[in-house]
């Protein structure tokens, strides 16, 4: 399964870095993740609850950040199983300035997914794996314009990461806007995943 | 005869529609515990280790099984059929499918655990609690590559991941290829699908220590067979178990697969824990653990001459058994109901990292005659000959039967077609469905209305109820029933009736009043099963030859009673009694009781009761045929069908009942209408089953399934007393080569040439996109 897309950050680049390589806000960002480890000088372990339509279950991952640019680009590289099955790939990640003080993120990359996830999400994949990798960047984003206000107040963040529920239900309202297009809910999570050990990479390596 | 030929209604109906016939999910015994199974997500990878620990700790969970635990006692299943003889041109590698995987994964699907605990709930909670570490290897997914020098081996101590290869040779296709006017040379792709039966299948097994006797409910067409392997595979007695195929919602070929998994496992489970087991698959396991058919890439050709007579076929072929041949070589031909001088086929049996294929409903059939019907209806348009007047030219004239083809047949023994008068049935199906008048008058007239209409016509043979053998044994009882017990399993052919039918003939009694058992070893315990379309034929003559010595026996004893010569005498209403004086009688029941005297001597020489035990074997199957004809509009928006007019004549034989037989014929065009159009097990690049639901998998319901028409002819096969021939697959086979056909006829200004099953609204559409495309 191929995933790609562009999303733009409300802030400057060095805070859309920092944000997305900081694992707790990343854990906060997409739900479900119930941690989130440094296990080498790039590598990261984690856990996540994903459900997608009949299939649910833990997903154990592993990321390896490679071709590090620091403050533009890097690959990340996942391997996930779980009962609800597996996905592995890798994707690149670019951040560039805008003209307007915003950041543009590109993304894209190459998933193998099987098992429940494939066999019986496999309609849903498609349109669930956007949804949720779309729902997360918007939680991150919120967290980084948080962020970028307190700072310019001197104040302290306010933030308050989407509930599980509330994560789950935008992911819903997507898909059942996108139904028709068909295959994805699996792709959709394993976006996701992908796309919360990248941010989960990203966050840790900022700090 | 009176009741033979009937349209008698199905004894077992009452007890199915009100819901008290015994399925085995019925089975429900004190101290019973649950087996639930850890599948592999991937097709191919090494297993490193297993961590069953925390599962064996969650409360209700009894026991946990893997291989390693398994010990001395895994062991690879057996071969359902021996291998093929080893002649000239066969080359066959058995490689069986393994109770739990042990040290590589070979199919996505395949178990390496087993969980047995007090609910399927807590069973399914432990499966996810067991860690295993399976390091991926590259995936054997696409045939051609799968024979490629760099392909890597699924069985790595073969040298490549062929599994069988034959060459059936007939005549000199080379020589008659020189001598053509047309070749028409095509590949030819037919793709996956599942059985889907209503019921999946499920196993309970039931040791009892005390007894040392084993009780296995399975939904298996084979109870016999399975209660032969399963005593020597368990060091038992064959008498110390008994195999019980209750009702079955459904076999269609998968549930003839012996060994699965779990019939290997659940009763060694049951013996280890002397406690019983119940598993169940569920729907999405169904798609994982039960067998499939048919991936085969043919390219294939037909030398014709110029008036379209066919003087030679060559296919050479690849086939997909997944990834192990438990069923050993099997195979049908494409020549179809033609007199074809001149055959060459070559079939390469290729092992891929996906689910095990073996023969569904048709069995072969569905390809060989797919292959044989577009190749001819290609020739047809090439030459400019009607799609009628080409099948005419080219079918076995009736005076050539017993035919003999040359080659082997499935059972590899010489292929023979006892009967057949084809010609009769193609007419009688045109004029059904109206040919002449649909394409003279009725599509002109709807084309000219913007309307997609398109009729197809196509042919087909089957060999039907092959041997070896089935048996029956029928007792007159006390009451005045007939017991009858035989050892095929029912699935819902209308056993309880039609055989029921055979033996009323005989015995004079009431269809109603012959009581039927099959498919319980402790009833009847020799036999092989119920597939091949050999019910009818096979234990039909069996059950026949059993009534024909009951009768001679209960003839006997009459006349030694009422004291009139045997001819003189009648059975009639459950009586004997002397013609033409009614009132000098006896009843059965009587007469029974008579024949197992408390007092007094049985002869020398003489056996109690009423009862008889007889068998049949057919020297060879009897060969059915039918014509199928179909209108169908295509909707060029959303690429659905609409099939207007659907019409099958059928020659099997003598018919038993003809409402039964219909009743067959329209299941199984319905799911040849699925494995035309809509049914397609869809698998990805590392052989990951995309579809595994019954949401994405589509089955044809009753809007799909239009109104058929049957019409009868019947040529008795000279193989049985009987002249029956099996009717069970047949309904399934032309079905798809009858929609490529129909669908070309709808859309001539596409001029599209369908060479692939099965399509789908979606499949059409490209396939019309590439034409537009291209022109």
């Amino acid at each position: 399964m191929k995933i790609d897309g562009e999303y733009i950050f409300k802030g400057p680049r060095e805070e859309v870095w920092r944000i997305i390589r900081d694992p707790e806000v990343l854990a906060t960002a997409l739900p479900g993740t119930k941690r989130l480890d440094k296990v080498g000088e790039n590598e990261y372990q984690g856990e996540m609850n994903v459900r997608v339509g009949p299939v649910a279950g833990l997903f154990s991952g592993r990321l390896v950040v490679s071709k590090e640019v620091p403050l533009s680009s890097l690959t990340l590289t996942v391997d996930g199983r779980g009962s609800p099955g597996f996905a592995n790939g890798s994707g690149n990640v670019i951040l560039n300035d805008q003209s307007d003080g915003t950041t543009l993120m590109k993304y894209e990359g190459e998933l193998q997914i099987g098992g429940k996830l494939a066999s019986v999400g496999q309609r849903l994949l498609d349109t669930a794996s956007k949804s949720m990798i779309h729902t997360g960047l918007e939680a991150l984003d919120l967290a980084l314009q948080a962020r970028v206000a307190a700072k310019s107040e001197g104040k302290e963040v306010e933030y308050t990461p989407p509930s599980e529920s509330k994560f789950a239900a935008a992911v819903a309202k997507d898909m059942a806007g996108q139904m028709l297009s068909s295959r994805t809910v699996w792709i959709i999570i394993a976006i996701i995943v992908i796309l919360a050990i990248v941010a989960a990479v990203l966050i840790s390596r900022a700090h | 005869m009176n009741y033979v030929g009937k349209r008698i209604k199905r004894n077992e109906d009452p007890r199915l529609l009100t819901g008290q016939a015994l399925f085995v999910d019925d089975v429900d015994l004190p101290r019973m515990l649950h087996a639930a199974f850890l599948r592999s997500d991937y097709a191919h990878a090494r297993l490193k280790s297993i961590d069953i620990s925390a599962a064996l700790q969650r409360p209700g969970v009894v026991a946990v099984y893997t291989a390693e635990i398994m010990g001395e006692e895994w062991k690879p299943g057996p071969a359902l059929v021996s291998p093929p003889p080893t002649v000239e041109n066969v080359l066959f590698n058995s490689r069986t499918q393994v109770p739990l995987v042990k040290d590589k994964v070979r199919y996505a699907g395949e178990p390496i655990a087993v969980v047995i605990a007090e609910s399927r709930y807590i069973a399914e909670d432990a499966v996810e609690d067991i860690i295993v570490d399976l390091e991926p290897l590259e995936v054997v997914a696409d045939l051609e590559k799968a024979l490629s020098p760099q392909s890597v081996l699924i069985h790595e101590d073969l040298e490549s991941n062929l599994a069988a290869q034959m060459v059936q040779v007939k005549g000199d296709y080379a020589k008659a290829r020189q001598e053509a006017d047309l070749i028409i040379k095509r590949r030819i792709i037919i793709d996956r699908g599942a059985a889907a039966a209503m019921e999946n299948r499920g196993i309970v097994a039931d040791w009892d220590a005390k007894s040392h006797f084993l009780t296995v409910w399975d939904t298996t067409q084979a109870p016999i067979p399975i209660r032969n392997g399963l005593a020597l595979r368990l060091g038992l007695s064959e008498h110390q178990v008994r195999v019980i195929a209750p009702f079955l919602g459904g076999g269609f070929g998968p549930k003839m697969m012996m060994f699965y998994s779990e019939e290997m496992l659940i009763p060694w489970i049951a013996i280890k824990l002397a406690r019983p087991i119940k598993w169940i698959e569920d729907r999405r396991e169904n798609f994982y653990a039960t067998t499939q058919e048919r991936v085969q890439i043919h390219d294939a050709e037909m030398a014709l001459d110029h008036d379209g007579r066919i003087l030679g076929i060559k296919d050479n072929f690849l086939h997909d058994t997944g990834a192990y041949d438990p069923y050993g070589l099997t195979q049908s031909h494409t020549m179809g109901a033609y007199d074809v001088a001149n055959y060459y086929s070559e079939i390469k049996v290729v092992f891929t990292n996906k689910m095990i294929t073996t023969p569904v409903r048709g069995a072969g059939r569905p390809q060989g005659i797919y292959i044989a019907e577009r190749l001819l209806d290609l020739a047809a348009k090439e030459l400019g000959i009607d799609p009628i007047e080409i099948r005419k030219r080219n079918f076995i004239p009736p005076d050539k039967f017993p035919y003999e083809h040359c080659i082997i047949d499935q059972a590899f023994s010489p292929l023979i077609f006892d009967s057949g008068n084809y010609q009769p049935v193609l007419n009688k199906a045109a004029t059904m469905i109206g040919y002449d008048q649909f394409v003279k008058e009725e599509q002109p007239r709807l084309r000219a209305e913007g309307h997609h209409v398109g009729i197809g016509i196509v042919s087909f043979v089957e060999t039907t109820g092959v041997g070896p053998y089935e048996g029956a044994r029928i007792t007159v009882q006390a009451n005045g029933k007939i017991s009858v017990a035989t050892g095929v399993g029912t699935q819902g052919q209308g056993h309880f009736t039609s055989f029921a039918q055979i033996v009323a003939d005989q015995l004079g009694v009431d269809v109603q009043d012959v009581q039927l058992v099959t498919g319980d070893t402790a009833e009847f315990h020799w036999g092989t099963g119920t597939f091949a379309s050999r019910g009818a034929v096979v234990a039909g003559n069996a059950i026949h030859a059993s009534a024909v010595a009951v009768r001679a026996k209960i003839l006997k004893l009459a006349s030694e009673v009422l004291k009139a010569p045997e001819e003189e005498l009648e059975i009639k209403d459950g009586k004997v009694q002397v013609a033409d004086i009614p009132h000098l009688s006896i009843s059965l029941g009587e007469l029974a009781t008579l024949a197992n005297p408390l007092r007094g001597a049985v002869e020398p020489g003489t056996e109690p009761g009423l009862e008889a035990t007889a068998y049949f074997g057919p020297k060879y199957g009897a060969t059915a045929f039918g014509t199928h004809a179909m209108i169908l509009e295509v909707d060029t928006e959303t690429m659905m069908v609409e099939i207007k007019r659907y019409v099958v004549v059928e020659d099997c034989g003598t018919i038993l009942n003809p409402m039964i037989l219909e009743g067959q014929v329209h299941g199984g065009v319905a799911m040849g209408i699925g494995n035309a159009y809509y049914e397609k097990l869809v698998y990805d690049e590392n052989a990951q089953l995309l579809n595994a639901s019954l949401a994405d998998y589509l089955i044809p319901t009753a809007t799909e399934v239009p109104r058929i028409v049957v019409g009868h002819e019947e040529t008795p096969s000279p193989l049985n007393p009987l002249g029956t021939k099996g009717a069970g697959e047949a309904g399934a086979i032309p079905v798809p080569a009858l929609f490529a056909q129909a669908l070309e006829n709808a859309l001539p200004e596409y001029n599209l040439e369908i060479l692939e099953s099965p399509l789908s609204p979606n499949r059409l559409f490209e396939l019309l996109q590439k034409k537009e495309k291209s022109q």
